[in-house]
């Protein structure tokens, strides 16, 4: 009878062992490896140094047009308009100059905050309603280094693309629609 | 220790939870509804940098400001209203809207096609070279010519107003033929009671911005009107006031009617004795503006003709009691008590206004139904410098230089337009085309070599389409200028095909009925896809094939170059302003200061979207045989009245073909918000705002009113079939109140048989059922109603 008993507790032990050992695994697996396995590190096409260029504001670079709406990642005229020749002896530079300014080739900088087109956004009504940059962009005015961009394996966007959710605590905290075509138009 | 089914369960047991509360499953879930936006099947633009190019829409006749977004300057990715232009002030129709559909519809022309096998053989199309295309057909010109037969040469153009009719007509002038034809709009009938009663052949305008009573018969302000960002805007103003009453006087509860402040529900064709019975009201009320009518007004009273005939005058006329609410209540089928309501009110408002022919149909009213039009602002003292209804300014553009004709073309020009040639024509004759396809029809006196058509689609728009059939196989050679592999470039011997209007240089001269004047460049927002060509050059290439003085009297190389031309003449009158800004009030009467120093400056602005305007022009001195405004039209020869009415507005109506017995209904084919019947095709944007009792499937609803409905053994959505003097339909039955009890109403653009699968086979095309009935002054086609039957199936 007793026997039968701590047979029937060991049993058990070793249940919750093995529960245990499929939970922890799964944690591992989504909180460890997944995210690792999700994003692979591609490269910009040089590193671009924000603080160098501190002693612009950020929207000579990022400029808006009037009617609030934000004209896009800077493009090679902005760039030419001081780098026509090289300006210092980094690596960036170098290319910069070569491979893009005296070619006239475009730079295709992997944009870090790019939505889905099934979102509709535009920065006016945000910049309007007085929200700062960096609600909802990275610091960048310490920013020697470009960060790492990482894309999503599954659906080729950045890992820093907002989310949904982020959207809508915001909109929620400031009384803003959160309705669907608000968004998805 | 076994590893068993049991410790496997317990395993996953512990994973689903575990995973559960690690980001996996939720980050999968979020990730494939964002991959599912990458999937190569799914249209996406390109990404780059996105600009704004304003310009104006040509689409139609209202010259809204448009502007169109692009990626990288060449992938158009959006068109919507510009906010800067002053009339429409950012508004824009559906179809302006969807103007990105056409440019890249797959049922677009890319290259000139020769027609190789039998007419209307689709696969006989062939492709060649805009070299061989201009040469065959510049060829053909010059054989006709030769042989003494310029006459014979005709061309079916646009009803929009632009410098294209210039240059048709300094071609066909040239040339020597008098066969240069425009669609039928609104504005015909504008122009005709305008030439009738004014002696000018400039359409009558309306000052809707200035009005505080507003009495519409059958205009569909909102259903689009002739244009549609000017009609949306004095609606827009009229609802913001709060203080314009707009009273709507048609058949069916269209949308306009269901906005309006009131709906007066007339049987259809009877919208003019309303107009007269309120005429009466007012004459015997002492209500109507005396002192304007005394001083400025010939024929209110009795007078006596070029014979020393005494002759009735308006107010005797529709002071008899034929007039008097009670009897047209009888006729229109409404309360005579309305009547006198609405007549009591139109005189009381002391900016009161009748419009018609603002989008009702694409046809306009007979010329007595127009003259009563007329005859309701006479009575108001509108027509008048600075009144709420003008005359159309003339645009002071570049003048042409006079065409040089040489002995073939002054001998060809003595042979008339076809349509003067039938045996009974018309004693005031305004567009003839119908004249022109009718003569055609049923034998004309001379044939027809060559027909060219612009910018339209005679096959399918034009009412009673079986005519445009009938005309077609009398004509030797058609040549189709269409973007689009539309019904009539279906039976085209050559294609020809132009730049759709977003890719094209092309000018709009005024807005359709506006007081004020206007002109606007529309410019390309992208360079074109194909290998198209802006007709204006193909026409002037050819006037080079032809040569001699039908080229010399075109002396331009690019259309480019003719419509700076023109720009540069407007710049040196020193006449109106750019108005690059909204909010620039277009109706005041106060004079306009130029803002442009020379013709480059100009174009300049012109070119970047912003458009040209004047105020209101001043009343031009009337060219009638009494120098006054004719309510007797005395240019209604004495030989062609018979009666003293005959000059007079009245009661007039044209007598359908078929009796009652075999047709007793009417059918009234109608314009909706959704559905464009022009030359361009519903775009499919337009097709997802057709409700489900407009068109379920391929079948298409009309409306009918529940009592006709009831004694037809009818219910909704059951199938019948429509049968009209003119054709034979299937349709399903939407049984609605918006009908009246008697009619039968079908919505028009649908029923195509060209383009593509999204719109082709559609339901019914309206214009092949209803019959169109020459006007006996004017010769144009109007009509009004046609004589059906509905019979479940």
């Amino acid at each position: 009878m007793n026997e039968k008993k701590s047979e029937a507790s060991a049993s058990k032990a070793l249940g919750v062992v093995f529960f245990l050992a499929g939970f922890i695994g799964a944690l591992v697996l989504g909180w460890v490896v997944f995210p690792n396995l999700l994003y692979s590190q591609k490269a910009q096409p040089m590193n671009f140094s924000h603080v160098a260029h501190a002693d612009n504001d950020c929207e000579s670079c990022h400029t808006f047009r009037p009617d609030g709406t934000y004209t896009g990642v800077p493009r090679l005229d902005k760039c030419k308009e001081c780098h026509e020749t090289a300006q210092g002896t980094t690596e960036a530079e170098r290319i910069l100059v070569e491979e893009y300014v005296e070619k006239n080739r475009e730079p295709m900088w992997k944009n870090y905050a790019w939505q889905p087109d099934n979102v509709y956004f535009s920065h006016a009504p945000h910049k309007g309603q007085g929200l700062e940059c960096i609600r909802c962009h990275r610091d960048v005015t310490k920013e020697e280094k470009l960060p790492a961009y990482r894309e999503n394996l599954i659906t080729g966007y950045s890992i820093s693309t907002m989310k949904m959710t982020e959207c809508e605590e915001c909109h929620a905290q400031k009384g803003v629609s959160n309705n669907c075509e608000i968004c998805h138009k | 220790m076994k590893f068993g089914r049991r410790a496997f369960l317990q395993i996953a047991a512990g994973a689903v939870g575990g995973s559960l509360l690690s980001p996996l499953p939720w980050q999968l879930a979020g990730d494939s509804a964002r991959w599912s936006q990458n999937w190569s099947w799914r249209p996406s633009p390109e990404r780059g940098e996105i600009t704004k190019v304003p310009s104006i829409c040509t689409m139609c006749e209202g010259g809204c400001g448009i502007q169109a977004r692009l990626v990288n300057g060449n992938r158009a990715i959006l068109v919507e209203g510009n906010p800067a232009n002053p009339v429409t002030e950012g508004g824009i129709c559906p179809l302006g809207a969807a103007g990105l559909q056409f440019l890249y519809a797959p049922y677009r022309i890319s290259r000139p096609l020769k027609q190789t096998k039998g007419r209307g053989n689709i696969s006989g199309f062939q492709p060649i070279t805009w070299d061989e295309a201009l040469a065959e057909l510049g060829k053909k010109l010059a054989i006709v010519r030769g042989e003494s037969k310029a006459h014979t040469v005709a061309c079916i153009t646009s009803g929009r107003q632009s410098s294209m009719d210039d240059l048709w007509q300094q071609l066909f002038s040239a040339y020597g033929s008098q066969n240069l034809f425009k669609m039928p709009t609104q504005a015909d009938g504008l122009r005709s009671s305008a030439l009738l009663t004014t002696g000018i052949a400039s359409p009558y305008t309306f000052a809707l911005e200035n009005a505080t009573h507003v009495l519409s018969f059958g205009s569909n302000l909102l259903e689009g009107a002739a244009a549609p960002g000017r009609a949306f805007a004095a609606l827009r103003q009229w609802r913001q006031n709060g203080n314009v009453k707009l009273v709507q006087v048609e058949s069916r509860c269209s949308l306009t009617a269901s906005k309006a402040d009131q709906w007066l529900a007339v049987e259809p064709g009877a919208e003019a004795a309303i107009a007269l019975s309120i005429a009466h009201v007012m004459i015997a009320g002492n209500t109507y503006d005396a002192d304007f009518v005394k001083n400025n007004v010939f024929g209110f009273e009795d007078w006596t003709d070029s014979t020393g005939k005494r002759r009735q005058g308006f107010k005797t006329l529709v002071s008899s009691p034929t007039y008097s609410p009670e009897e047209i209540a009888k006729k229109a089928k409404v309360d005579a008590a309305a009547i006198r309501a609405l007549a009591k009110d139109f005189a009381a408002q002391k900016n009161a206004i009748a419009v018609w022919n603002l989008g009702h149909s694409d046809l306009a009213f007979n010329t007595y139904d127009e003259l009563a039009f007329v005859a309701l602002n006479v009575l108001k003292g509108n027509i008048k410098t600075g009144g709420l209804v003008n005359l159309t300014a003339d645009i002071p553009l570049g003048a042409l230089p006079a065409v040089e004709k040489d002995a073939l073309a002054e001998n060809a020009a003595q042979q008339k337009r076809l349509d003067l040639t039938r045996d009974k024509t018309a004693p005031v004759p305004q567009n003839g085309l119908y004249g022109f396809l009718d003569s055609l029809a049923h034998g004309s006196k001379y044939p027809i070599e060559v027909l060219m058509v612009h910018e339209a689609n005679p096959a399918y728009s034009l009412m009673e389409s079986r005519l445009f059939q009938a005309a077609l196989d009398k004509i030797k050679m058609l040549v189709s200028f269409s973007s689009f592999m539309d019904e009539t470039a279906c039976l085209a011997d050559l294609v020809l095909p132009n730049h759709t209007a977003l890719e094209r240089l092309d000018d709009v001269k005024g807005i359709p009925a506006a007081s004020f004047s206007y002109y606007a460049v529309s410019s390309p927002i992208l360079k074109p896809l194909g290998d198209t060509k802006n007709t204006g050059d193909a026409v002037l290439a050819l006037a080079g094939k032809i040569g001699g003085t039908v080229a010399s009297s075109v002396p331009w190389k690019t259309y480019e170059e003719f419509l700076k031309f023109r720009v540069k003449g407007l710049a040196e009158t020193q006449k109106g302003a750019v108005a690059d800004k909204a909010g620039i009030r277009l109706t005041s009467a106060e004079p306009v200061k130029p803002n442009f120093k020379d013709g480059d400056d100009l174009w300049k602005k012109l070119k970047a979207g912003a458009c040209w305007y004047d105020a209101p022009a001043e009343m031009p001195s009337f060219k009638t045989a009494s120098g006054k405004l004719e309510l007797a039209c005395q240019a209604i020869p004495v030989a062609a009245a018979a009666d003293d009415h005959m000059f007079l507005p009245h009661l007039f109506t044209i007598k359908l073909a078929g009796g009652e017995q075999d047709f007793p209904l009417l059918l009234v084919a109608h314009s909706t918000g959704y559905l464009t019947s022009g030359y361009l095709a519903n775009p499919p944007f337009m097709n997802k705002l057709i409700p489900d009792w407009t068109l379920k499937g391929n079948e298409e609803f009309v409306d009918v009113n529940p009592q006709t409905a009831q004694s037809l053994g009818l219910s909704q959505g059951q199938s019948a079939s429509l049968r009209t003097t003119q054709g034979e339909a299937t349709v399903r039955v939407n049984v609605t109140s918006a009908a009246r009890p008697g009619v039968v109403f079908l919505p028009k653009g649908l029923g195509h048989k060209a383009y593509d699968e999204y719109i082709q086979n559609k339901g019914t095309n309206a214009n092949s059922l209803m019959e169109v009935l020459l006007d006996p002054v004017s010769g144009m086609g109007t009509v009004w109603a046609t004589r059906a039957q509905l019979r479940r199936v």
